[in-house]
């Protein structure tokens, strides 16, 4: 299983691997070729490669996201967009990662146009990105390209906001999922079991939403993948954990 | 090393060390996550970069550049955004792709267009969007973002 998960996810490298290798069987000046043409990124990429992942992590580390979110609920108006701008550009992470933490800003009163600016800003605008757009595609056009995505971003908060009503987005919890977190957290409560997360790591492709949902139960281990601590899970962090193990979007996680 | 990554490295260096003054744990955990990301993703990173270089052996520069840089460019810019919105691979390995056609004479703007589709709007990604924010708003979103795109791209091409 291990195996062929690895050879799903390096399917890129082993068949460009296997090009190179039959060009050097066949034809190896061409092979040559493409290894000097490739040899300028390879470098450029090395260069910048470790600095930006360095970046990230301390940013990760240090940006204190929760505050940020807790205090979203009461700012509105130019405040609120602004924080909204910043929480989306210091959050690292796919586009899909947002998402949850968009559901709950919104449980909590957030507007759509913000909703609109941290989805948006976390997809496109971060700080070690820029630094690798400008590294290949040059400091001008990454400069050009922000500011212009940055007023394109707002607008769009702002023509969201005005055509989609709030009415349209499913707040409410599904019950389903509600009763079942009920129900295991009876059972907890009377004594009969405790919950657990576990993550399957032959599945888990290492998004980085769990422990974005659910930090105090899930974490992203040394190999990049997402691990559960194994702890048991209390009582108040059950919801969050049911609700990672809901968002998963491959399925790997187990909570109970 | 260029100037501008030099002055990355320093700049990361100097937060390091803050860092690792202010709270070695946290730091240590940190370089773990870094650890972690650049090893789940070097296999794909490694794999583009040698992409590239058997392209450009097979591909001479001119003929992309007569396919892709002059013949029309909106046709070729929406191409690129449609392409850039079904694609689900990491900007982090998207720019040196683009910057080497960039490199050999492909137009700026479906650059431009894709690499802004590419994180902006999600087709794959639809569905669950959908689910937590409702069809409307995901359908709004998205389509906002490719006319957007397409803008940015357009402007981009006038400035540059």
């Amino acid at each position: 299983m291990s195996i062929i998960n690895h050879i799903k996810r390096n399917k890129l490298l082993l068949i460009v691997g296997a090009i190179y290798l039959a060009l050097v069987v066949f034809k190896t000046d061409k092979a040559i070729l493409s290894f000097k043409n490739s040899s300028y990124y390879i470098i450029e990429m090395l260069q910048i490669m470790p600095v930006i992942f360095i970046l990230t992590s301390l940013i990760e580390a240090w940006v204190p996201r929760k505050v940020i979110m807790n205090s979203f609920g009461e700012s509105s108006g130019k405040k609120g967009a602004i924080i909204s701008f910043l929480l989306g550009s210091i959050s690292a992470g796919p586009i899909y990662a947002a998402f949850p933490v968009c559901k709950m800003l919104l449980k909590k009163g957030a507007r759509i146009s913000n909703i609109v600016i941290i989805l948006s800003t976390w997809a496109v605008i971060k700080v070690p990105m820029l630094a690798n757009e400008a590294k290949f595609l040059g400091p001008k056009f990454m400069a050009v390209r922000w500011v212009l995505t940055t007023i394109s971003i707002f607008i769009m908060a702002y023509l969201v906001s005005k055509i989609v009503s709030m009415d349209t987005i499913p707040v409410k919890e599904r019950n389903e999922h509600n009763n079942d977190t009920l129900r295991f957290l009876n059972k907890a409560k009377r004594g009969e079991l405790y919950m657990k997360g576990h993550v399957d790591k032959d599945t888990c492709i290492g998004c980085g939403l769990c422990p974005a949902v659910c930090p105090e139960i899930f974490e992203m281990d040394d190999d990049g993948k997402a691990i559960a601590k194994g702890i048991e899970i209390p009582d108040n962090v059950v919801g969050s954990a049911k609700e990672a193990e809901e968002q998963c979007p491959v399925d790997a996680i187990k909570v109970q | 090393m260029d100037v501008f990554t030099l002055f990355l490295w320093v700049i990361t260096g100097i937060a390091f060390v803050i860092s690792i003054v202010k709270d070695k744990k946290k730091t240590f955990n940190s370089m773990k996550m870094a650890r972690g990301m650049m090893k789940s993703m070097i296999g794909q990173i490694i794999g583009i970069l040698f992409l590239i270089g058997l392209i450009l052996t097979f591909i001479p520069p001119e003929i992309i550049k007569e396919y892709l840089g002059k013949s029309n460019t909106l046709l070729s810019t929406i191409i690129a955004a449609v392409v850039g919105s079904i694609t689900l691979i990491p900007p982090f390995v998207a720019f040196p792709l683009v910057g080497s056609f960039v490199d050999f004479g492909v137009s700026i703007v479906p650059a431009v267009a894709f690499l802004t589709t590419l994180t902006m709007v999600g087709v794959v990604t639809f569905s669950l969007e959908k689910q937590e924010f409702g069809y409307k708003f995901t359908l709004v979103r998205n389509s906002l973002s490719f006319v957007f795109a397409i803008l940015i791209s357009l402007v981009m091409g006038a400035i540059i």
